[in-house]
C-alpha cells in the first residue's frame, strides 16, 4: 500500500535521504532506525509531505506522486497527504483547545462532518487511549504520556492509512512511556498499518514486522526484527545497537 | 523657600468649582477623542494586519512595500504626518473636509504601522509545530490561521495591542492642533478664557486618565480569558 522508490531530499547542498527504496503493506509495523542525523525525521516528513523531496516517487494508496525540481501544487499535497497521519516527539497539540476539541478539530473543518457525529466518534477514541477522564482539559493540564496519547487520537481521527510515528515516547519521562507504547501496539494488534521512529529495542522486537535501518540519508540494512536487530550484517547497525545496548 | 511657598496662589493650581463647571464642555471634548480614537483604532487594526501579513511574505513584491511603510510610519512623527495630511496635500489637490476625517486618517496609517509589527512579532512567535500540526493534519492556509495560529497569537498581541489603543487616545490631543475639538482642545479653550491653564490642564489629564484606566480593566479581563488555558 504505500511504494517509495529512489527518494532523495536535499536541504541546500546537503543530501539528508539518498535513493530511499522501500514498501509497506497493508496492516504492516515498520520500525525505522538509526543514529540521530541520519535522516528518520525527514524521512516521515517527506511522507506527510511537511517536506518535499527533490526526486522519487510516492505512491500510497492508489495515489502515485512524482517528486522533481518542481513546487507541488496545493492540491498534490493535500491528495497525498490525506493518507497519513503524523505524531510528532513534541506532541503539538492545540493549546488554545481543550482535549474533545483538539481531536474533533480537523475533520470539522477539513473535512466539514457533523460535530455530535464527530464528538460521538472523539469520546470513543480518547476511551480506547485511556483518556476518556480528561475530555475538557486543556493540554497544558495533562502529563506528556496523556498529551501524546491525545495526539494519537488526533491523526486517528482523520481515519488515516498509515500512523507516522516520530520517537512517539522520547520527549518523554520514563515512566510515561509504557502507556505510550501500549497505545501504539493495541493499534497495531488491530491492524492499522504503520511506520515508527523509534529507539526502543524491545518494543520494536515485538510490534514490527519489518525494521529499516538508517544511516546517513541511506537505507543501509532491512528485514525482520529478528535479522537486523539480532542478527545484523552490516557494521553500522551492530555498533549502533552496541551504543544503546551500552547505554541502558 | 518659604518666601516661594508662601507665593503659591493654591486657587489657581486646581479650582474645582471651575474644573466642575467646565466639565460638560469637556466631556463634549471626550466624546470627539472617542470617536477618533475608536476608528483610529479599528482601521489601524484592520490595515495593519494586512501589512504584517504582506510584511511576512515569501513575495518581495508584498514585503518590500510592507517593511517600507512601517519603517516609515515607526519614524516620523504622528504631527508632522498630521501636518502632512492636513496642511501639505491640498497643494496637490486633496483637501480634508474636516479636521476630524484627517486626524483619523492621519493616525489610522501611523498606528497601522506599529500594530503590523506587533501582529507580524505575534504570529511569528506561534511555535513552528502548532503550524505542522495543523498542515498535517490536512488544514490548508486560511484554516491553519484562523483556527489555529491567530487565536493564539492574539493571546501574544493582546498587551501591546492595548498599549497601542491607549497611545492612539492619547495621540489624539495632537489633533488639537489641526482645530479639532476635542478634549485637551476644549481645555485650552476654557484656560484662554479664564487664565486657569494648570485647573484645565489637569482636569483634561485626569480625564485622559480614567479613560486609560478604564480600557486597562477590560485588558485585563480579556487576558485573563485568553489565559485560561495557561496552568501555573
Ligand atoms: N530543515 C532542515 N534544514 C537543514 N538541514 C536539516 C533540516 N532538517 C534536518 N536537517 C539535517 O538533515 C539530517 C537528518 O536529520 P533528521 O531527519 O532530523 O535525522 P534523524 O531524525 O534521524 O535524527 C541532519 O543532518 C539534519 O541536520
Ligand atoms: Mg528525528
Amino acid at each position: 500500500m504505500i511504494e517509495i522508490s529512489n527518494l532523495n531530499k536535499k536541504f541546500d547542498e546537503t543530501t539528508v535521504l539518498e535513493s530511499i527504496d522501500f514498501s509497506v503493506k497493508k496492516g504492516e509495523v515498520v520500525a525505522l532506525i538509526g543514529a540521530s542525523g541520519s535522516g528518520k525525521t525527514t524521512l516521515l516528513r517527506c511522507l506527510n509531505l511537511l517536506e518535499t523531496p527533490n526526486s522519487g516517487t510516492i505512491t500510497i494508496g492508489d495515489t502515485t506522486q512524482v517528486f522533481s525540481e518542481r513546487p507541488l501544487k496545493k492540491t498534490e499535497k493535500l491528495k497525498l497527504r490525506q493518507y497519513s497521519g503524523m505524531v510528532f516527539q513534541g506532541f503539538h497539540l492545540f493549546p488554545h483547545k481543550t482535549v474533545i476539541e483538539n481531536i474533533i478539530e480537523a475533520p470539522l473543518i477539513v473535512k466539514k462532518e457533523s460535530k455530535e457525529t464527530l464528538i460521538k466518534k472523539g469520546e470513543a477514541l480518547l476511551d480506547k487511549v485511556g483518556m476518556i477522564d480528561h475530555l475538557d482539559k486543556f493540554p497544558d493540564a495533562l502529563s506528556g504520556g496523556q498529551q501524546q496519547r491525545v495526539a494519537i487520537a488526533r491523526a486517528l481521527m482523520m481515519e488515516p492509512d498509515v500512523m507516522l510515528f516520530d520517537e512517539p515516547t522520547s520527549a518523554l519521562d520514563p515512566q510515561l512511556v509504557r502507556e505510550v507504547l501500549k497505545v501504539i501496539e493495541e493499534l497495531a494488534n488491530e491492524g492499522q498499518t504503520m511506520i515508527i521512529v523509534t529507539h526502543e529495542m524491545n518494543f520494536a522486537k515485538r510490534v514490527a514486522d519489518k525494521v529499516l535501518f538508517m544511516d546517513d540519508g541511506y537505507i543501509i540494512e532491512e528485514g525482520s526484527p529478528e535479522k537486523v536487530l539480532v542478527h545484523p550484517e552490516k557494521q553500522q547497525t551492530k555498533s549502533f545497537l552496541q551504543l544503546l545496548d551500552d547505554e541502558a | 523657600m518659604f518666601d516661594w511657598f508662601n507665593q503659591i496662589h493654591w486657587e489657581h493650581l486646581f479650582n474645582p468649582e471651575l474644573a466642575l463647571d467646565s466639565l460638560p464642555l469637556l466631556i463634549e471634548g471626550l466624546q470627539i477623542t472617542m470617536i477618533i480614537s475608536l476608528f483610529s483604532m479599528l482601521f489601524a487594526l484592520l490595515f495593519g494586519l494586512v501589512v504584517g501579513i504582506a510584511r511576512m511574505s515569501k513575495f518581495k513584491l508584498l514585503s518590500f512595500p510592507a517593511r517600507a511603510y512601517i519603517s516609515f510610519m515607526r519614524g516620523t512623527p504622528l504631527l508632522v504626518f498630521i501636518f502632512i495630511l492636513y496642511y501639505g496635500l491640498p497643494v496637490i489637490g486633496i483637501q480634508f473636509t474636516s479636521p476630524i476625517v484627517a486626524a483619523i486618517v492621519g493616525i489610522s496609517l501611523n498606528f497601522a504601522g506599529y500594530n503590523a509589527e506587533i501582529i507580524r512579532s505575534a504570529i511569528m512567535s506561534v511555535p513552528k509545530g502548532q503550524w505542522e500540526a495543523a498542515e498535517s493534519l490536512q488544514m490548508n492556509y486560511f484554516q491553519m490561521m484562523r483556527r489555529i495560529i491567530i487565536p493564539q497569537a492574539t493571546r501574544i498581541a493582546l498587551p501591546p495591542t492595548f498599549s497601542i489603543f491607549m497611545d492612539i487616545i492619547k495621540g489624539t490631543s495632537l489633533a488639537s492642533v489641526i482645530t479639532v475639538h476635542e478634549l485637551l482642545y476644549s481645555a485650552r479653550i476654557v484656560a484662554g478664557r479664564t487664565y486657569e491653564s494648570m485647573t484645565m490642564y489637569i482636569a483634561a489629564a485626569l480625564i485622559y486618565w480614567i479613560v486609560c484606566v478604564i480600557i486597562g480593566y477590560f485588558q485585563q479581563r480579556l487576558e485573563a480569558r485568553y489565559n485560561r488555558y495557561i496552568s501555573n
